[in-house]
């Protein structure tokens, strides 16, 4: 088993974003778990180096321990700008982000829409022009449109990240056909965010060509976080392979895979 | 003097600086993040730093998100 991540996770193989060479191609949000205390354990069964997290004012009355106390020290923060419904509002947090020493990279969310929490992809692109010019290693969590995913990768974003299906859904791949053409069409990474419920979900992605995938809510809502955790670490690694491999071609009819001659009844 | 704090009034004495806010609030230890009437403060002016009346204070932390 360890033998099938290792292979996936050769260096050959690892994922360039913002200078970096990721060798684990699943990233982690940090939300709705059950405690701090159980987040280090499912980063570890994970495998995963970079991990989202969100800026929110403190709760005086009840003051909880900082998440970045829980997270190891070599992880690569990604915080989001959840919470921002303009451009300017995603731009404000992402300063204050780095202002707290988060480093560079940022996932931009904007979103009006509190029904499907579905992204803003104008103001998106919008903050990511503007982030851009500030030296932002910027991950712009979008719905997956190929005019937009050029426009913003034409603004510079490192890697494109479409939604699966509406956050905390587990629905999987609802956009499916969308997703695919952008993997055809951009030539940043684009890493599936948002809906992925099941490994084989992650799999999936992974095996059409997607660079990474993102996912919070399929682990920290899991009967068991860690095991979970171990799935997707396993299911994207799988997936990376099939990918590469080069599936073979799908066909309507039957093609025998055992030989056509030599049966018993030939005489 | 009445300053306003994540969106709700607080009062406070007067000559408190934005470290001693903090520290009264038992949060120095948490690593915060202060925007002080819309700019961000770095926190080495924290202590140098004596809050005004009306003055609009932010004060955020990371939480677990997606």
């Amino acid at each position: 088993m360890n033998d099938i991540i290792e292979n996936a996770n050769t260096s050959d193989d690892s994922l360039l974003i913002g200078g970096v060479h990721l060798l684990s191609r699943l990233f982690l949000g940090t939300g709705k778990f059950s405690s701090h205390e159980i987040v280090p354990l499912v980063l570890e069964a994970s495998g995963t180096q970079v991990v989202t997290m969100a800026l929110r004012r403190i709760d005086w009355k009840n003051p909880q321990e900082n998440i970045l106390n829980y997270l190891p020290k070599n992880t690569i923060l990604l915080p989001n700008t959840s919470g921002a419904r303009t451009a300017d509002e995603a731009v404000r947090i992402a300063r204050l982000a780095q202002a707290a020493g988060c480093g560079n990279w940022v996932k931009i969310e904007v979103v009006q829409d509190q029904r499907y929490l579905l992204p803003d992809n104008w103001e998106t692109l919008r903050a990511t022009e503007q982030l851009v010019k500030e030296g932002f290693v910027v991950l712009p969590y979008m719905s997956p449109d190929l005019s937009a995913a050029k426009r913003l990768q034409d603004a510079g974003a490192a890697a494109i990240m479409p939604l699966g299906a509406p956050i905390g859904s587990n629905r999987g791949l609802q956009t499916k056909e969308l997703i695919r053409i952008l993997i055809e069409e951009i030539s940043v990474p684009i890493i599936v965010d948002a809906g992925i419920g099941r490994p084989s979900e992650a799999a999936e992605a992974m095996e059409m060509g997607a660079a990474a995938v993102l996912v919070n809510t399929a682990i920290a809502t899991a009967g068991d976080p860690v095991l979970m955790a171990q799935a997707f670490r396993l299911a994207v690694a799988a997936g990376r392979l099939g990918y590469l491999a080069g599936p073979g071609e799908r066909r309507v009819t039957a093609e025998a895979s055992s030989p056509l001659t030599g049966f018993l009844q030939e005489v | 003097m009445q300053i306003v704090v994540n969106g709700e009034a607080q009062e406070i004495s007067r000559e408190c600086t934005v470290f001693q806010l903090l520290q009264d609030q038992a949060v120095t230890l948490i690593a915060a993040v202060v925007e002080l009437n819309g700019t961000i403060l770095k926190q080495e002016h924290w202590p140098s730093t004596l809050l005004q009346a009306g003055d609009r204070l932010e004060i955020l932390v990371f939480m677990g998100g997606g």
